[in-house]
């Protein structure tokens, strides 16, 4: 054998009996609330909703299942040829995508519509743990010149994604480079300069590369009364929503502002606000408090890795959750602004349910594996 | 390849970024749950109240129910303005506490606000009895999730006095609330009243039926829907219903529209314009699609001149075009008022029509059986001559009656009819003659003949139930007869007095196929159906069941027969239509003997003498040499057939000839244009006259479209 970490089938069933099922089964549980969850959100407009679901589950457990039997360090290789793949499928779409809703962010693929900037959120976590991976000078920590090389890596894709444009994705790969930036260590003064700099970041973009009706979010996120009826619509139910399920909730398929459909979008990002609503405060502990386990579970899982990469792949991996189900939550409870984020596990569509499995697949693959050479 | 994966870098060398980073996860997660606890916990009541500020309520468009025309468009069947009074049961509520977003009415139905305190109150106003108060009930307790939000009818077509009572008390009956409706209108009260039907309400079974096969387009039927019961409502009952459509409506708590202005001060509610909040919540309205109007073959002047000169208690009348099976005219008597069973009917109403012994629901034209008497005699004419028992020129000598065996069989005639050739024996109806023919060849030629001219089989006329008839042979006596069959049974079926019964209907089409030359046609009632721009839905061609396969020459002499009754001395009914100077009428007199033979509805005492008295027939068609329609008089216990039935029959025909003298207004006049009416599609259409309560209607509909539930 070439590569001497992989040399027998004993060890391969071996990475079998050390698979962190708990991740597994923690999000099956999660995916189960999300189908009882969408069959009651979608029940008076399409009732057939949560099967169609279900079969993303199933499709997505495969592609999970696919992720593992292979040994994730082959990726070490394959990390900056996906990357440069991926970044060719951005700009296939910028240049002859599927329109939808005035953005551009899908790729007509014959039967599948394929989203690239969803598969760039895994192809960042990719080419950032095989950087840091084969970094081995900075363990003291880095400075910002250090980090040309992934601010580089960074902001092509984050471009590329702005420009369709879908700002809630942009910024979650952002989060997640972030987060795996941060995990390698940034030196204290580096970090002051680097918050400066996204200031004045901001400021620009607000100025210049934010459309319309980005800016428009951002400012009837900071005031959603403001303009009940236009753009602050979605915040305004939404916050009713949730608030009016207050303790234990209004029971499944009785929420008033769900069921009579107030707002368009409750299956898919603003998800949580039919869970809020039918289940109270009670209900959102539970299944927030489950996120939560997911999250330690896939950080023990990061810390038990054998080496860098794996470390900074399953890093990757807590990011994406986190920083989808932060930002997902923190929309509907009106603590963000509303952005196109997804609620992992919870939200019904395709592209969100496949991202977020060949993550945990990728995860699994780590944590199989702790104990292979 | 080079891997250098020291253990030294692996994951347990950064613990402490480990412990940070699950510190910092664990912190965001409490941020976003101590930010649910302001919303839900702290805050969760005041949402909750803005929660109930804003319904979107779905409020269903009744669609307009086709009108039933005659064949000139003389509208028999409309629709006129009345209320249904409704209720919604999450609305109703203790206005203080606001609706019900739980199902907690449904944990203890009996203590709830509505059925404590609503319910009571609007069985007051309304005069409900108790069975319509346990309808509601009923229908409260089962409502839940989204169904609790729709609101279903609690009664409908409520009369003024009580929609006043509503009116004025409506702020204590939360979730009450009263809907335009159009209501059924019989424009001629019990005229045609077996052939146009009526409606009243879906019963829960059928209701559950429609729902399992309701399509995507309508809501199906509903609580205290209407649908077709008997005649052609019934019969046409998907065409004339159309699709019911639906709109939304923002209310508050109280099932109040919120009207569409700005609110003063900082807004608190989403409200400022409930259509745009409508539009937000992609709920899509649908307008109604109204039904199919029905265009009758029935001649509503030919209708109103037999309703006329029809003065029997009891009996039917129809008249057919010969060559097409498309009635004209038609009715059955006593009749009912399709207006009074459609809606308010008080039970002593209701009980009187069911209890009455003449029984007004039956259709006696196709759903009762008689013997047919002397205009049988056609039949065994036919059977006799197609057999070759007898020829064109055959004679009997009639000297009062025929001897079988020991029995003696009497013509009616008591003196005798000396020498009868079929043409005098048709014309005088002797008795003899056909006992003789019968006697020749048996039963069972007649009853092949009677089969072919569409006895003893359904007529299929489709708009109630009908009786197929008995047409007696061989077989039949031997299976129903005690003793089996015997040659006297010929005797008496040759005459129409055996088990031979027949439906007015059956006798009328027989005689119209020996009219046309030997076509028997399926009746039929509907010409077109149209929809209510007057565009052709569907026609209905002339449906023929068979060729009689009669020669030419034997249906002649019969018809030869049947103009001496009506046109030569001697002939049955010859006292009668020689008042006709114009127009030829072959037709045949019967008299059906009842007493003995049963038949009929069931006898009762104190009416013994009415109900045994004879049936009197009169069958006909005119132009004798050229028909063109055929007619049956039937009067029940009327005695002497040429006497009762023939005088209305000869009006009637009179009637025919000069409503076709008359130039230019026999072409069917165009469908009244609807007045200012909306695009077809943008809202329920108008329907009516100028003038007419449906204009008023039209007019009622749209300020309630517009406003939505008016205070």
């Amino acid at each position: 054998m070439e590569l001497g970490y992989s040399s027998n089938r004993g060890g391969e069933l071996k990475a079998w009996r050390h698979a962190p099922w708990h991740v597994l089964l923690l999000a099956t549980v999660v995916a189960g609330i999300g189908v009882w969850n969408l069959s009651s959100a979608s029940r008076n407009t399409a009732p057939e909703l949560w099967r169609s679901q279900v079969a993303w589950l199933g499709v997505g457990l495969a592609v999970c299942g696919a992720m593992t039997v292979f040994d994730y360090r082959y990726l070490l290789h394959l990390a900056y040829p996906v990357y440069g793949v991926i970044v060719a499928l951005l700009l296939a779409v910028l240049l002859k995508g599927h329109a939808a809703m005035g953005a551009r962010r899908w790729l007509d693929l014959g039967p599948v519509h394929l989203q690239p900037s969803e598969l760039m959120k895994i192809g960042m976590v990719l080419v950032l743990a095989r950087f840091f991976h084969e970094d081995t000078q900075h363990k003291d920590g880095y400075s910002l010149p250090n980090l040309w090389q992934p601010a580089l890596l960074l902001l092509a894709p984050v471009a590329l994604v702005m420009k369709q444009p879908d700002l809630g994705t942009a910024m979650i790969i952002a989060a997640v480079a972030g987060t795996m930036v941060l995990f390698a260590k940034v030196r204290w003064k580096s970090l002051a300069i680097a918050a400066a700099a996204l200031v004045g970041a901001a400021v620009f973009a607000w100025s210049s590369v934010l459309k319309k009706y980005q800016r428009d979010r951002i400012l009837t996120f900071l005031d959603p009364e403001s303009d009940v009826l236009g753009k602050g619509y979605h915040a305004t139910q939404s916050l009713i929503a949730v608030g009016s399920g207050r303790s234990f909730g209004k029971g499944w398929g009785n929420g008033t502002q769900t069921q009579l459909s107030f707002l368009p979008e409750q299956h898919t990002d603003f998800i949580f606000s039919v869970w809020g609503e039918e289940h109270g405060f009670v209900g959102a502990i539970i299944l927030i408090g489950l996120y939560l386990l997911l999250l330690v579970a896939v950080i023990g899982v990061a810390a038990g890795a054998r080496e860098k990469f794996g470390a900074f792949l399953a890093v990757g991996v807590a990011g994406i959750l986190f920083w989808h189900v932060f930002v997902n939550i923190g929309m509907v409870t009106g603590v963000l602004p509303v952005v196109g984020v997804t609620l992992p596990l919870m939200s019904y569509g395709g592209s969100s349910v496949l991202t977020n499995m060949v993550a945990l697949g990728l995860l699994m693959n780590v944590g199989m594996r702790r104990h292979l050479f | 390849m080079p891997l250098t994966v020291g253990p030294s870098m692996g994951g347990r060398d950064f613990r402490a970024r480990f412990l940070i980073m699950a510190g910092l996860v664990t912190l965001a997660m409490l941020v976003l749950v101590t930010r649910l606890y302001v919303l839900q916990v702290n805050r969760g009541e005041e949402y909750e109240g803005k929660s109930t500020e804003n319904f979107i309520k779905e409020t269903r468009v009744p669609a307009f129910r086709g009108r039933i025309l005659d064949r000139r468009g003389e509208v028999l069947v409309d629709n006129r303005p009345s209320y249904n009074v409704t209720l919604t049961p999450a609305f109703c509520n203790d206005p203080a506490k606001g609706p019900l977003l739980r199902d907690k009415a449904r944990a203890n139905p009996e203590k709830s606000y509505c059925l404590t305190e609503v319910i009571p109150k609007l069985a007051t106003y309304l005069s409900l009895d108790s069975d319509e108060v346990n309808r509601i009930v009923e229908h409260l307790k089962k409502a839940k999730g989204l169904v609790r939000f729709r609101e279903f009818t609690v009664k409908s077509d409520v009369d003024l006095d009580s929609l006043d009572r509503l009116q004025a008390n409506l702020m204590d009956l939360p979730g009450v609330y009263y809907l335009p409706v159009p209501h059924r209108k019989y424009n001629y009260g019990t005229a045609a009243a077996h052939v146009l039907g009526y409606m009243n309400e879906i019963t829960s079974d059928e209701l559950k039926s429609y729902e399992e096969k309701a399509d995507r387009e309508g809501p199906g039927y509903q609580l205290g829907d209407y649908i077709g019961r008997r005649g052609v409502e019934a019969a046409f009952e998907d065409k004339l219903r159309g699709a019911d459509g639906k709109t939304f409506t923002i209310v508050d708590a109280k099932g109040k529209p919120m009207q569409s202005q700005r609110r003063a001060g900082p807004a608190s509610l989403p409200l400022e314009d409930p259509d745009e909040l409508i539009k937000m919540a992609k709920q899509e309205p649908r307008p109604a699609r109204p039904g199919n109007n029905l265009v009758l073959s029935l001649d509503w002047r030919l209708q109103q001149k037999a309703e006329e000169v029809f003065t029997a208690q009891a009996g039917a009348v129809a008249v057919v075009d010969v060559h097409t099976g498309f009635i004209l005219a038609m009715l059955s008597k006593p009749a009912y008022d399709p207006n009074k069973l459609t809606g308010r009917i008080s039970k002593s109403e209701l009980k009187s029509i069911a209890e009455d012994p003449l029984e007004p629901l039956i259709f006696r034209a196709v759903q009762q059986h008689y013997h047919p008497g002397s205009t049988y005699k056609v039949v065994t004419a036919l059977a006799g001559l197609d057999s070759g028992t007898i020829g064109p020129g055959s004679q009997v000598v009639c000297n009062g009656g025929y001897s079988l065996g020991s029995r003696r069989w009497r013509c009616h005639n008591e003196g005798g009819h000396g020498v009868a050739d079929l043409h005098h024996a048709i014309s005088w109806s002797c008795d003899t003659f056909f006992y003789s023919t019968g006697d020749r060849m048996g039963i069972d030629p007649i009853a092949a003949m009677a089969r072919k001219l569409g006895f003893g089989a359904l007529p299929k006329l489709g708009v109630s139930p009908e009786v197929p008839g008995i047409v007696p042979d061989t077989d039949y006596h031997n299976r129903v007869t005690p003793g089996g069959y015997t040659k006297g049974l010929a005797l008496n079926t040759a005459i129409g007095q055996g088990d031979n019964n027949v439906s007015p209907m059956q006798l009328l089409m027989a005689y119209a196929a020996i009219a046309n030359g030997g076509t028997l046609y399926k009746p039929q009632l509907v010409l077109r159906t149209e929809d209510v721009e007057g565009n052709i839905d569907k026609s209905f061609a002339p449906v023929a069941v068979r060729e009689l396969g009669v020669k030419k020459a034997h249906l002649d002499a019969v018809i030869d027969g049947l103009k001496a009754v009506a046109n030569e001395p001697g002939g049955t009914a010859y006292w009668i239509f020689r008042k006709l100077p114009n127009v030829t009428v072959a037709g045949k007199t019967g008299t059906a003997q009842v007493i003995a033979l049963g038949g009929g509805p069931r006898l009762k005492e104190e009416q013994m003498d009415f109900f045994q008295r004879d049936h009197a027939w009169f069958v006909a068609f005119a132009p004798a040499d050229k028909p063109e329609i055929a007619i049956v008089v039937l009067s029940e216990h009327g005695g002497h057939g040429g006497t009762v039935s023939g005088p209305p029959a000869l009006e009637i025909i009179k009637e025919y000839f000069r409503l076709k003298e008359l130039p230019a207004v026999i072409e069917p006049p165009p469908l009244p244009a609807r007045p200012g009416g909306p695009p077809p599609g943008a809202t329920p259409p108008q329907q009516g006259l100028p003038g007419t309560p449906s204009e008023r209607m039209g007019v009622l509909e749209s300020d309630w479209m517009r406003s939505g539930l008016a205070a």
